[in-house]
């Protein structure tokens, strides 16, 4: 065996703590060790160069390369073994930056444990075997779960680059959230003006298949061969019949709080969607519809002139093959009921911001008037940061939009209503985006009163709200009697998160969203393979960065669908058919779901394409019968002996 | 009508991280990208950067492995030290014109070694703009030692034998040279490729503080821009990370927020977006280097929008950093003491307070000789980035095949900058996969 090691300078990270050259020389002490060089950036071109050059010209068969974190340069380095014409895996990192110079100052110490690390690399990569990658083909098709514009952006991107999409919305109709609000920051653009067209595009697209009233409830396989099972309900009305006339909501005889508006209004159980949510025509919500809750009740079937409407509509199972799936789905606001000092519950002219914009809307249930119960106000409080930035709720991040849509929502009233009084308590301005610190200034512009203060209670006076807060210039506390008040409620994770997340194998944040494959440089990609993330189901964010996310995830997501393959990786487990005896505990252990007993041999079996490596398996394995290559126990036990050997050296 | 098949071939302007990230996207999904890069090697503003908000990664160390993978990505096709000069046609078949300015040094013999720098007569005399000025570089140098491609460049300007037609006995760095590298004849040369899409990702400059003129800047060297605090910062920085300034350690810090953005007086009424967040980064960094001192962080609203911003500014607050909200009106000596001037406007008062390091957290302003781009019909927003014809698609300049990509579409941080630039990517691939373009 003819062993190359190669110790890195990392400019100063490395060489200002460690004695680069001493681990230099007595690498070339130990067994099989050929050549030991030293250089300022292993990573360079010239670096690697040195390499490719060192193995053809000295025979090098195994490289040993003491540098950074694996993570980092793993990759490229391995690249260079293929280059210099050896096997990629013939190859050992020692992590002599993040585990020795960044965490050691003493010289002499970092220098003996980088001996040490070198040393058992040395030792583990004399065992290292040969590996392959393999190649899987991959479905060119994308499944998309979640129908706002998140899910509808990339649902474009994918069905115009080629790729078969199918649109999963669980509601019977496309457009989430946007499709409620009425004017949008920072332009004030309708949403009939941009999703609309967004959503026709989509839904006529040769390519696309939307799916609405529908959920994922299984998934089986790995990136480029997805097998989703989702469960579709029905809309119990022929959507292609519907003249949305009306006839059936005047005879249902139940009345519910609307979802539409967060419960300020009542609903019946069939429904017809506000435009411009797409579809807008009936569905009966089987939960509330008497038919099914008390049976018996007909009475929309007969009223619909059309005949539309049939109860006899049975759900249905599908599954979709598919490559890669984005999952788009948003956001649920914050219950302000949860922090009762606000009497969000007790008082009806506390609402919600996500309420006023359906008060706001021309097509809404006021026709844009500001009137609950018949009366109009005067006086408006708006209160920032309801469930955000609050450590009482949990919830320690900022939402990112409720600066912005207050002031949106300002600008709109003051506009429609010139002499209402508006006072704003906010903690910070935060009118960061693009056309919105410029927005902010036209929005003080208008007369309307922004305090910095922070809201301590909301107390009823007369049958009114009144506000209490610290207005932290003058440190007073003050009293604000408001005819209504506003709350800009936060976003939150919506409900099914926990489902998706154990589904598709995902990750959260602290903050509950989902967590993305590094916070800086892969903010859409997750650590599942083939899975993406598009939208507020990420983190909150406004329209812009929710589209600009969208068109992020279906880039990423079309790289396996255009290359036509992906590669899987050989680290994987591997089972020693002579020793497995098929008692299955290592089934029960992976939670990718890689391994299944073989029914007619009794042996474990490895699928390879979703194995990642994790080693939980070969750790449980009572007669060590499944093992994960370049990680088998004699290698790592080798390893270990020679930083033992090493470190005894040193005391001894 | 004419249907001829799409262009394969995808154009990148600009390789900061921006033009990294979309370039590997579109590469990988197996297009030919050309990349244009004006300095002489990619990475931009991130490179230049210490360690990443709020994470704390060192910023070379997540940067360096893109751009080897660029470096090295049998489907792109980087030309640094070059511009794009023209650009006709329309998506799926743009012809576009690259200028490359001479290297002086064959970038096929160069191997990196340096030992032209060392024996360069100017070495050490002239400012290294990567290191903000405050590390020194020869005529013929690398920006810094990971930069890609590692190949060494002259500047025409400093060079003796450049400018002045003469240098010593026979040029040092000539003789130096084992690889026979360096050419003083070579010339700029132009070549013609053929694309189907553009990616603009020409990144941002940071506003010059000299604009304004009552926080001293130029005038007191005590007084530092945040990009120069990031390089102060960086461990492999020209003070190897140590923070000094005017030659000594600070103990009393001031950071002041908004400097050149929330600015009418400057004409720049936009947030940018980051410097609450990297000031609260550099705080936390200089409070870390230099425990003993006062550090203060002077502000108008702090915006810390991002996923564990919120956390990782409460997290710098708890570390005995001092946050003041209000303005500072001015930065002056008294003797030879520094002093800032400022309004608390929790507290009401204005106050004086003497400093021995004042940072401004310069914000973002459009880069300069984006001409070509312009010419393109590529629009710029009353902040003069570019933009498209409406804010809420951000990738889209309302010109089929023309896709923009991170700050050079407004200020934004690396997260938002990597996600606009797959996002530019995802866009220019749907022309490229077209079959026919019409
Ligand atoms: C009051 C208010 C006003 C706003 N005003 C503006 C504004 O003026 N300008 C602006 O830029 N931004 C505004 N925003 C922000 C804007 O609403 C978001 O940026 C945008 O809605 C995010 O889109 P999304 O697709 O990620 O999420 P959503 O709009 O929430 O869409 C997600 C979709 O996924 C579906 N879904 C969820 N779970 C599942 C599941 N398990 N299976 C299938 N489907 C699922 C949902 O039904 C929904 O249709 C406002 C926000 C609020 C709260
Ligand atoms: C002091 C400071 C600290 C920061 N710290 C952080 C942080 O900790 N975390 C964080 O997330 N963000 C941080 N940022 C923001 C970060 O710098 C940007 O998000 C990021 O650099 C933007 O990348 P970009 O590629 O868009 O632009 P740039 O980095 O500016 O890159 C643009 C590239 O294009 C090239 N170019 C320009 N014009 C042309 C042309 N005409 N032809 C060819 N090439 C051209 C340039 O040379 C450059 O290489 C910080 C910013 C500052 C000012
Ligand atoms: S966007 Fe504004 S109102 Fe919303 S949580 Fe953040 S700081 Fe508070
Ligand atoms: S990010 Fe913060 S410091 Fe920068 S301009 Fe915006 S508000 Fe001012």
């Amino acid at each position: 065996m003819r062993i190359g090691v190669y110790v890195c300078h990392c400019g100063i990270n490395i060489a200002s703590v460690v004695d680069v050259a001493a681990v230099r020389d007595y690498a070339k002490t130990l067994p099989d060790v050929v050549l030991a060089k030293d250089y300022q950036y292993m990573c360079s071109d010239p670096g690697q160069e040195m390499v490719r050059e060192d193995i053809g010209e000295h025979q090098l068969d195994r490289v040993v390369i003491a540098a950074c974190s694996p993570r980092m340069h793993e990759a490229t380095f391995r690249k260079v073994m293929e280059k210099g014409g050896i096997n990629a895996y013939y190859f050992e990192e020692a992590n002599i930056r993040e585990q020795c110079s960044w965490v050691h100052s003493d010289r002499e110490v970092a220098t003996e444990k980088a001996k040490e690390l070198v040393a058992a690399a040395v030792a583990r990569v004399h065992l290292q075997e040969s590996l392959q990658e393999k190649e899987a083909s991959v479905i060119p098709a994308a499944l998309i779960i979640g129908g706002g514009i998140a899910g509808l952006t990339a649902a474009k991107d994918m069905a115009e680059a080629g790729f078969k999409v199918t649109l999963l919305e669980r509601k019977p109709y496309l457009g989430g959230h946007v499709a409620k609000w009425t004017d949008t920051f920072p332009n004030m653009a309708k949403a009939s003006e941009f999703l609309t067209p967004l959503m026709e595009l989509v839904k006529t697209h040769e390519n696309v298949e939307v799916l609405t009233s529908g959920e994922l409830v299984d998934l089986e396989g790995f990136v480029g061969n997805y097998q989703a099972k989702v469960s579709l309900s029905p809309r119990y009305v022929d959507e292609t019949a519907c003249t949305r006339c009306g006839k059936c909501l005047e005879v249902c005889p139940v009345e519910v709080p609307d979802e539409e508006t967060w419960g300020l209004m009542e609903r019946k159980a069939i429904v017809l969607p506000p435009p411009p949510h797409d579809p807008d025509t009936a569905f009966i919500d089987a939960s509330s519809c008497r038919h099914f809750t008390e049976e018996g009740c007909n009475a929309c079937v007969s009223a619909c002139p059309e005949g539309a409407i049939s109860l006899e509509a049975q759900s249905e199972e599908r599954i979709i093959d598919t490559g890669v799936i984005i999952v788009a789905t948003g956001y649920n606001l914050f219950d302000p009921a949860r922090k009762p000092e606000l009497n969000y519950e007790k008082l009806p002219t506390v609402i919600t911001g996500p309420q006023l914009e359906r008060l706001l809307d021309e097509n809404g249930p006021t026709k844009g008037k500001l009137v609950l119960n018949g009366e109009s106000p005067k006086r408006i409080t708006f209160i920032h940061c309801v469930g955000s930035r609050d450590h009482t709720v949990g919830n320690l991040y900022c939402s990112r939009v409720c600066c912005m849509f207050t002031a949106k929502q300002a600008m709109m009233i003051k506009g429609r209503y010139p002499d209402m009084r508006i006072r704003v308590c906010y903690m910070d301005m935060r009118t960061f985006c693009r056309g919105c610190e410029e927005f902010y200034n036209a929005v003080q512009g208008m007369g309307i009163y922004y305090t910095r203060g922070m809201v301590s209670e909301i107390f009823p006076k007369e049958g009114k709200p009144v506000v209490r807060f610290e207005d932290t210039f003058l440190e007073e506390m003050m009293e604000e009697p408001s005819d209504w008040v506003v709350l800009a409620v936060g976003m939150e994770p919506p409900e099914g998160t926990e489902s998706l997340q154990n589904l598709l194998k995902l990750s959260r944040s602290a903050d509950g969203f989902f967590l993305e494959a590094h916070p800086k440089l892969r903010p859409v990609d997750t650590d599942t393979d083939g899975i993406f993330l598009a939208g507020c189901c990420q983190g909150p964010r406004d329209i812009a960065d929710t589209v600009s996310s969208a068109h992020a995830a279906a880039s990423r997501a079309s790289i396996p669908l255009f290359a036509g393959k992906v590669a899987i990786a050989p680290i994987v487990a591997e089972v020693d058919t002579e020793v497995c005896a098929g008692c299955a505990l290592c089934e029960q252990v992976c939670v990718y779901g890689a391994l299944k007993l073989d029914e007619m041999s009794k042996k474990m079996t490895v699928n390879e394409a979703v194995c990642k490596g994790c080693g939980a398996c070969s750790a449980t394995c009572p007669s060590s019968a499944i093992k994960l290559r370049n990680f088998k126990n004699h290698q790592l036990l080798a390893q270990i002996d020679a930083l033992c050997v090493k470190s005894a050296e040193i005391s001894g | 009508m004419r249907l001829e098949p799409a262009m394969k071939d995808v154009l990148v302007i600009g390789a900061g991280i921006a033009g990294i990230q979309a370039s590997l996207d579109m590469a990988d999904a197996g297009f030919t990208v050309h990349l244009v890069e004006k300095e002489p090697t990619i990475g931009g503003h991130m490179a230049q950067t210490d360690k990443v908000f709020p994470t704390l990664d060192c910023s070379s160390c997540i940067l360096t492995p893109k751009m080897v993978s660029v470096g090295q990505h049998p489907n792109i096709r980087l030309y640094t030290l070059s511009e794009v000069t023209k650009i006709d046609g329309r998506a799926g078949d743009f012809t576009v014109e690259i200028l490359r300015h001479p290297r002086y040094v064959d970038e096929s013999a160069c191997t990196g070694c340096g030992a032209c720098a060392e024996a360069c007569v100017m070495k050490g005399r002239i400012k290294n703009a990567f290191d903000m000025g405050i590390g020194k570089r020869g005529a013929i140098y690398i920006a810094f030692p990971q930069a890609v491609p590692l190949k060494y460049a002259i500047d025409p300007e400093t060079c003796l034998t450049l400018s002045r037609g003469k240098c010593k006995k026979g040029p040092p760095c000539k003789l130096a040279c084992d690889a026979d590298a360096i050419n003083f004849e070579d010339t700029e040369k132009t070549l013609t490729v053929h694309v189907g899409a553009i990616v603009v990702a020409t990144g941002y400059d940071p506003f010059d503080p000299r604009l304004k003129p009552e926080y001293g800047y130029g005038k007191y060297p005590e007084v530092l821009t945040a990009l120069e605090v990031e390089r102060l910062c960086s461990a492999s920085g020209p003070t190897l990370g140590e923070i000094v300034v005017n030659g000594k350690k600070p103990s009393k810090v001031f950071f002041i927020h908004c400097v050149g953005s929330r600015d009418h007086t400057v004409d720049n009424l936009y947030c940018s977006r980051v410097c609450c967040m990297f000031t609260a980064k550099q705080a936390h960094l200089v409070k870390d280097k230099v425990p003993e001192a006062k550090v203060t962080v002077t502000y108008i609203d702090i915006r810390a929008f991002g996923k564990g911003y919120e956390e990782f500014y409460e997290r710098v607050q708890s570390e005995g950093i001092i946050y003041r909200r209000g303005v500072i009106s001015e930065v002056f000596k008294k003797g030879d003491k520094l002093y800032v001037r400022g309004e608390d406007t929790f507290l009401g008062e204005t106050y004086e307070e003497e400093a021995d390091m004042v940072v401004l957290a310069a914000g973002l302003v459009q880069r300069k000789g984006l001409e070509v781009i312009e010419a393109l019909g590529v629009q710029k927003g009353d902040d003069r980035f570019f933009c498209g014809p409406s804010p809420l698609d951000p990738v889209e300049t309302g010109i089929e095949g023309v896709y923009l990509a991170g700050c050079c579409a407004g200020p934004k941080d690396i997260p938002d900058t990597v996600v606009q630039a797959s996002g530019a990517a995802s866009r220019a691939m749907t022309i490229l996969s077209r079959e026919e373009a019409a």
